[in-house]
Order: C-alpha cells, then sequence, then structure tokens
C-alpha cells in the first residue's frame, strides 16, 4: 500500500482566530479561578467562618461585603475565596493523580504485549463500571468525608478513562516509522517510551487534563452539597450552595454566587481544554 | 452543436486569505471525453477536482466560472450543489480506505447513493446495486454488498467507489488518483474497468494524477499543472510525444519507465533540479524559471499564457531530441 | 564473474505465525508467511525484491533487518549466523545494516530537530568518533545544506525528508542498505533524485542495497539482480532485462504486464 503526495499548502482558514478567542477566554477564567484561590492564602476580607449575626443576610454591594453576607453574617466573597481554594485542590489533584496513573497504565498497555494490554484494560473496565458518585459514598462511609476522599474518590474515577484515552494515542504513535528506526536501533521498551511515545502524546495528555479538572470540580461541588465532601471550617461551593437551599424563600442571591462560579470556572477550563485541543492538534495530527 | 460539455471551467481561482492553490485554470471537458489533469504536490490539481465538486475545505474560496448542467457551479448554494453531486457529477477518491464509510455496509453505501438521487424505492436500489456490482467484476455480489469496507480489499473498495460514482449515470466523473494507493496488478483492472465503465455510459471523465502512464492509456486530452496553472494543455498523443513545454519534457525523462531506461544498467534519469516552490514563495514571472534549462530574463519578468499550440512557454522546446522509442 | 561471499543472505528462511485459538481445546492454527526464502546481496550490489502486497516482502525485511527471528534458517552476515553470534557480532551487524523506509513523514519523529534525529543511531548504537564531522559527512553525501539540521520534520517537503531517511541510515556507516519502498510515496520528478542518490550510493560508498518495491521499472533502473516473491516464495531470480523480455514465473509476467508506460498507453495497448 502506498502513501501519495499530498498537497504542500497547509490550510489556515479563518477558523483560526475564533479558535484563539476560545483558548484567551478559557486562560482568562483559569488564571483568574487559580489567582482567587491562591490569594486566599495571603488576604481575605473576612473571616469566612465566624458568625456576625447583626450583619445577616446583606445584599451584594453592601459597604464591606462585597457580595453579601448569608444566613450567619458570614461574608459570600470570603467564602468563596476559600471554595475556590477546595475546587483547586481537589480538581488538580485527582486529575493529576488520575494523569499519573492513567498515563503509566495507558503506556505499558500499550507497548508492553497483549497479555499486559489484556489486563490493564479490563481492568479499566471493571473500574469504570463502577459509578463514580457509587465509589465516593462508599469511601465517604469508611473513611469519612472531606477533600482527601474526594480526591480518591475523583481518582479512581478518572484514571481508566484516562488509560484509555492514553492507550490509543500511543498505539498511534508506536506504528510509525521512526519507531519501528528506534527499535531497529535495539532501543529497550521503556527508552522508545519515554523519549519517542511521550512527548508525541503530551498533547493529548494536556487537554485530558483540562476536561477532568473541570469535572473534578463539578463532581466536588456535587458531593460537598450532599453533604460528603468537605466540611466546615474547610468551605466548598457546593457547600455553600447547600447552606442557601434553606435561604431560598428568604434570599435567593445566596444560592446565585457559589452558582456561578461553578459554571464560571467549569466552563473556562473546558473551554481551555478544547482551545489547547486545537492548537496542540493541528501540529500533531494533520501534518500527516 | 450537440451536446453541451460535460464541464466548462473559465479561469478558476481557488484560495484562502491571500494564497492561491490554483490561478486562473481554464479547461473544457467535452462530452463523453476524457481529460487529464497532470501535476506533481503543490500544483493545485486536488484543489481544482475539490472547487469542481464543491467540497473545499472550510475557508477556502473559489473564483471564475465552472459551467455544468446550466450552472455556474462555484456561485451555487450548497443546495444546488448536493442535488448534482453524485447524480450528474461524481468522484472517485484516491485512498478508499478512508472514503468508504467504515461502519456501513459496502452494499448499503452504493443503495444508498441511487436510492437518493434515482428516486426509487429502497428495493429497487438493491437490485441495481447488485446489477452494478455485477458489472464491476465484483465476486459473489450479494456476499460482497454485505461486507464492511475492512472486509475487502483495496482493489474491490476502489471498484465499490467506482460503482457509487456511475451509479447515477453522471455526466462527469472526476478520479483523483484513484490507483495510487493500489498495487501495480491491481491498477490495471481498475483503469480497465474505469475506461470501459465510462464510456459505456457516455460520461465523461477528469483523471488526476501526478502518473503520466495512466494519463496516456486513459485520456485523449491533457493538461499539465505547475503552482496552480496550467503550463501546458492538448491532445495526449501530441503533448506527450513532442512536449513544449520544459516542465512536461522534465516528466516525462524523469520516469523511470521501460521507455527510458536501458536495461543493461547504463542509463541515467535526468531528474528536474530544485523543488516545487511553496505557494506563498512563488517566483516572479513563469513560476517554474529557477528550474527551467531555457529561462531567461523574460521568464522571470513576465507569465506566459497559454500559446496557439498549448503551451504556457516564452521558448518552447523546438523538437524532442530524446525520442521516445 | 567473481564470486563474492554476500555480505548479508538468508538461507531457507521460513515464518509462519501462529492464529489466534478458534477452539478452546484443539491447538491454534498457524499461516506460512515466508516459505523456505533465499536471498542474498553483496558489496557495491544492488538487488531488488518485488511482489504483491501480502507476498511476504515486509517480513522478509523485518527478519534481513534482525527485527525479527525466523522460524527456520539462517541469517547470515559476513558470514555468520546472527542469532547465534556473540555480542560483539551483534553489535556490529546492527550497526552495518540501516533500513529506508517508505513513508518519509512517519519515519522522523516529528518532536525532533532533524540534527537529533541523525544522531540518534550514533548514541543508541553506541559508535564512538567525531559525531559532527560525521553529520556533515553525510549531508554532503545526500546533498542536503547545513541548516537543515536545526529544523523540524514538518518543515520539509516529502523528498527531502526521504533524503533526510537516508541520511540518518548512512550515519552509522552501514555496508547494507534495506530500502522498503523508498519511493512510492514521493512525486514522479522527486523520484529521480532519490532513485539516482541511491545508485551513487551504491557505487561511490561499495554498499549493498537491498531495494524493495512493488514495481518492477523502478526496481529494474535500480537494480542488476532482481528477486520475485509471491505467496511467500521466490518464484524467479534474474537480470532486469531478463525478467521483462523473458519472464517465466507467472506471477513475474503479471508484474511485467502490469507495468503502464507513456509508449504503452500512446498506442493504446495498455489497458
Amino acid at each position: 500500500m502506498s502513501f501519495a503526495p499530498t498537497t504542500t499548502t497547509t490550510a489556515r482558514p479563518k477558523r483560526r482566530r475564533r479558535r484563539n478567542l476560545t483558548l484567551t477566554i478559557g486562560i482568562v477564567v483559569t488564571v483568574a479561578f487559580v489567582a482567587m484561590a491562591l490569594a486566599s492564602f495571603f488576604y481575605l476580607p473576612h473571616n469566612p467562618n465566624v458568625p456576625r449575626i447583626p450583619d445577616r443576610l446583606l445584599p451584594a454591594g453592601s459597604p464591606g461585603y462585597l457580595l453579601g453576607t448569608d444566613a450567619l453574617g458570614r461574608d459570600i466573597f470570603s467564602q468563596l475565596m476559600v471554595g475556590a481554594r477546595t475546587s483547586l485542590m481537589v480538581g488538580a489533584g485527582g486529575a493529576l493523580i488520575s494523569l499519573i496513573i492513567g498515563t503509566l497504565a495507558g503506556l505499558s498497555a500499550a507497548a508492553f504485549g497483549r497479555v499486559a494490554d489484556e489486563t490493564i484494560s479490563r481492568g479499566a473496565d471493571i473500574m469504570l463500571s463502577i459509578p463514580g458518585m457509587v465509589t465516593a459514598l462508599v469511601l465517604a462511609a469508611t473513611i469519612g468525608s472531606g477533600a482527601l476522599t474526594t480526591i480518591l474518590a475523583l481518582s479512581s474515577f478518572f484514571t481508566p478513562s484516562f488509560t484509555r484515552v492514553i492507550r490509543s494515542a500511543a498505539l498511534s504513535v508506536l506504528q510509525e516509522d521512526f519507531i519501528t528506526a528506534a527499535r531497529l536501533y535495539a532501543r529497550p521498551t521503556w527508552f522508545i517510551l519515554l523519549r519517542h511515545v511521550l512527548p508525541n502524546v503530551a498533547g493529548v495528555m494536556i487537554v485530558q487534563f483540562t476536561l477532568y479538572f473541570a469535572a473534578g470540580i463539578l463532581t466536588e461541588a456535587g458531593l460537598s452539597y450532599l453533604g460528603v465532601g468537605v466540611t466546615r471550617p474547610s468551605i466548598s461551593w457546593g457547600m455553600m450552595l447547600n447552606e442557601a437551599q434553606q435561604q431560598v424563600g428568604i434570599s435567593s442571591p445566596l444560592a446565585m454566587w457559589p452558582g456561578l462560579a461553578i459554571v464560571i470556572v467549569v466552563l473556562g477550563l473546558n473551554l481551555l481544554g478544547d482551545g489547547l485541543r486545537d492548537v496542540l492538534d493541528p501540529k500533531l495530527a494533520r501534518r500527516a | 452543436m450537440s451536446t453541451p460539455p460535460a464541464i466548462e471551467v473559465r479561469n478558476l481561482s481557488v484560495g484562502y486569505e491571500d494564497i492561491n492553490a490554483v490561478r486562473g485554470v481554464s479547461f473544457t471537458v467535452p462530452a463523453g471525453g476524457r481529460i487529464g489533469l497532470v501535476g506533481e504536490s503543490g500544483s493545485g490539481k486536488s484543489m481544482t477536482a475539490l472547487a469542481l465538486m464543491g467540497l473545499l475545505p472550510a475557508g477556502w474560496t473559489a473564483q471564475g466560472e465552472v459551467m455544468h448542467d446550466g450552472l455556474n457551479l462555484v456561485s451555487q448554494s450548497d443546495r444546488a450543489l448536493s442535488s448534482r453531486r453524485g447524480r450528474t457529477i461524481s468522484m472517485v477518491f484516491q485512498d478508499p480506505m478512508s472514503s468508504l464509510n467504515p461502519v456501513r455496509r459496502v452494499g448499503d453505501q452504493i443503495a444508498d447513493v441511487i436510492h437518493r438521487h434515482n428516486g426509487v424505492s429502497r428495493r429497487e436500489a438493491v437490485r441495481q446495486t447488485i446489477a452494478l456490482m455485477v458489472q464491476m467484476n465484483l465476486p459473489r455480489p450479494e456476499q460482497l454488498a454485505r461486507s464492511y469496507p475492512h472486509q475487502i480489499s483495496g482493489g474491490q473498495k476502489q471498484r465499490i467507489m467506482i460503482a457509487m460514482a456511475l451509479a447515477c449515470y453522471p455526466q462527469l466523473i472526476i478520479a483523483d488518483e484513484p490507483t495510487t494507493a493500489l498495487d501495480v496488478t491491481v491498477q490495471k483492472q481498475v483503469l480497465r474497468l474505469l475506461k470501459a465503465a465510462t464510456s459505456e455510459r457516455n460520461s465523461a471523465l477528469l483523471m488526476i494524477t501526478h502518473d503520466l502512464p495512466v494519463i496516456a492509456a486513459m485520456c485523449d486530452t491533457v493538461a499539465v499543472m505547475y503552482a496552480g496553472r496550467i503550463v501546458e494543455y492538448g491532445p495526449v498523443q501530441q503533448v506527450f510525444r513532442n512536449p513544449r513545454h520544459h516542465y512536461t519534457r522534465g516528466l516525462l525523462d524523469s520516469q523511470p519507465t521501460m521507455d527510458n531506461i536501458a536495461l543493461d544498467g547504463t542509463s541515467r534519469l535526468v531528474s528536474i533540479p530544485g523543488m516545487v516552490p511553496p505557494l506563498q514563495r512563488l517566483p516572479s514571472g513563469c513560476a517554474f524559471n529557477p528550474r527551467c534549462p531555457a529561462a531567461t530574463e523574460k521568464c522571470r519578468a513576465e507569465m506566459p499564457e497559454l500559446d496557439r499550440d498549448g503551451a504556457a512557454c516564452w521558448h518552447p522546446v523546438q523538437t524532442r531530441e530524446t525520442a521516445i522509442a | 564473474m567473481i564470486s563474492r561471499q554476500p555480505l548479508l543472505a538468508m538461507q531457507q528462511v521460513s515464518q509462519a505465525y501462529s492464529l489466534p485459538r478458534t477452539a478452546l481445546f484443539s491447538p491454534p492454527g498457524s499461516f506460512t508467511v515466508l516459505d523456505s526464502i533465499d536471498f542474498d546481496v553483496c558489496a557495491g550490489e544492488a538487488v531488488g525484491l518485488v511482489g504483491e502486497s501480502g507476498a511476504g516482502k515486509t517480513t522478509l525485511t523485518r527478519i534481513m533487518t534482525g527485527m525479527e527471528r525466523p522460524q527456520s534458517g539462517r541469517v547470515l552476515f559476513d558470514g555468520i549466523d546472527i542469532w547465534s553470534a556473540g555480542q560483539a557480532e551483534r553489535a556490529d551487524f546492527r550497526r552495518s545494516v540501516q533500513m529506508v523506509l517508505q513513508n518519509p513523514r512517519s519515519s522522523l519523529d516529528p518532536r525532533m530537530r532533524v540534527s537529533t534525529a541523525l544522531l540518534e543511531p550514533m548514541r543508541s548504537l553506541r559508535i564512538e568518533g567525531d559525531h559532527v564531522k560525521r553529520l556533515h559527512e553525510v549531508l554532503d553525501q545526500v546533498g542536503l545544506d547545513k541548516s537543515a539540521l536545526d529544523r523540524f520534520p514538518h518543515e520539509f517537503s516529502g523528498g527531502q525528508l526521504q533524503r533526510i531517511a537516508i541520511a540518518r541510515a548512512l550515519m552509522p556507516n552501514p555496508r547494507v542498505l534495506v530500502a522498503d519502498e523508498p519511493v512510492s510515496a514521493l512525486d514522479v520528478s522527486i523520484q529521480a533524485q532519490v532513485l539516482n542518490l541511491l545508485k551513487d550510493l551504491v557505487r561511490n560508498l561499495n554498499l549493498g542495497l537491498v531495494f524493495i518495491a512493488h514495481d518492477l521499472s523502478v526496481v529494474a533502473y535500480t537494480t542488476s539482480r532482481v528477486s520475485v516473491i509471491a505467496g511467500g516464495r521466490i518464484v524467479e531470480v534474474g537480470q532486469p532485462v531478463e525478467l521483462f523480455t523473458r519472464p517465466k514465473a507467472p506471477q513475474t509476467k503479471n508484474l511485467v504486464d502490469a507495468v503502464l508506460t507513456v509508449e504503452s498507453g500512446l498506442s493504446g495497448t495498455a489497458l
């Protein structure tokens, strides 16, 4: 089978501008989010956990309280900042662990032969068949709820997906002729994986990481909302939603702020992932 | 006169933003005629084909006139075009592996085309499909029709594509490197089939390839493309026996065919020095001048048009020194 | 003709793969890919291997370069069986037999600069000496400019990439070059350049060249002795002129028939 010459021109149409917009928005939102989370370690307008009953349920724009206060008089903006911290740690933590384990597993499945592949892939399938929420609840029941539990639950859920994605990307890189050349030079498999395969699947890894990061934040919010995530004095946006639920008839905006925060950050991260994929893919895939 | 030409292309230009892959190309395919478009990578031949079918990638635009079935295809809506694609004008692509739908049975894919354009019932479409497959010399057609693309060979896949292209008796079939991905032994069968089937249906054929012998075997007329323009145009017998443009001559001389190699190992292919220029950095004047043995200042200054005898050259080849014996 | 000892030889090489099990308790079937192949190449000689897809060419290539072990038969380099040789001989073999593959865009790691890719074989095969000097030498041999070193594969055309692939194969100063369909993916006018380059290298460096293709005319131009492989067997061996004018095996006849030329096309005898 021969591979025939294709056109030497590379199409770079107007879509590039729209692509950059996606990426730009994604970057802006992500940076703002991370900045907010990190800033919370150094400065908080008010203590987010100490009740101040006289100042309860103040509306947004009140002096000293940027977004107002909740039912116990705690500053909403400060709570959001600390909540961002949680989202960042849990989301990034879960995604990172999945990335590391998933990459190792995926590369091994792709390169170490049929038995390794079957074992790893079936293992991943089994893990995938258990719903993430169930895992989270079981873990919460056994080792107690909290940030660490959530990270573990997220990892167990995302790792098999990551494995699959990396495995398939690695398989297609391993088909290329430069891998054959490396084998001809008797390079050991682990070296080929590290030197040749990993850089070429890096794009896929980065994109998946941002997407799972976003999913992690959403899941963490859901778990905290249900009460099996973090608890006071840690703060989570999901937890804020739960507390706001009791005030729905009295002060609806309470639920709006954490909800909006979740939506914006998750959307921003997804846009970042999409934008990155568009930027990285053409160099990797469409050059052929 | 009698039947209008299958397609008439006038001053077609195709490009994106400020770069043109096709720069003012004109040719006519008479009804039932066979014309070959010869060119290498970067010549613009594939973009020409896509422009004719209205299948340009996003961001690419076409200007000029492409007269077919009474309309200028360049200015048509996608709706008007899609009613013609597959019916009056169809295409056979290069790589059968990626142009057949991998998750549908091949028989269904052919039947789809018939059902959609000929307005017949599904059952009738299936019947016509089998008849078509028999014509394509495909073995055990009923069984083959139920196969998926990955289960059949490259040559068979290409014949399925040809069947899809011919199903509605189109006025014009565009074949873009139809046999490049196939083994030489299969190539012959497929080309033979394409030639016979198109002449039987009186469909015109636009054959696009970089393989000169294929054009010589299949077509009556040839257009040689270089850097987005047609540099030589004429009857294939004339152009290939007495090429007047230096690029055409270079192409003919650089092929290791049994015509120009001495089998005792003493011959040496004459290759054209240099490379096809990238579209963003085309030479001024005649795009071929940096690689041309006969280039002069005039060639760098002015771009030549096709002369009366079909060559776009300021100093065309006068006589053919190395004859194809 | 002076009889010389072949540089690389395959004697009665056979290869079979086992098919996946179809029943739980019966042994899996096997599928013969190569059957008693004899094939060799001497220094300064270009030999061709022609056959259709599926004839066994790729498997033969893998066995020839030591990437796969045959089920039976011997693979000899400089007269020594590589599968029973010592470490030193195996290392020598790996250095001396290099490959050029069909798809130029796939032969190079898109993430590596050309200079890194060219130095790869030197590092992995642990070859000593002045690598930079060798780099320049090799670039000269294939006709590439030094500016190519700092660029990435996607900046080059197919023909240039193939030159780079050939340069990489030449770096360890091999004695045999195995070229698997080296020009099928290239434009017509570039094919001639690469074929001429290969011929020159054989002559100037006294290389052994194994040229594998499915197109007989390309092989006929570049080589002086051709083996035709079909169904895992060598069905005919001879000089190009003989194979073309007096083909004996039916598969050879098919291949000769399949060759399209401009002249046969123009005279209407092609199809």
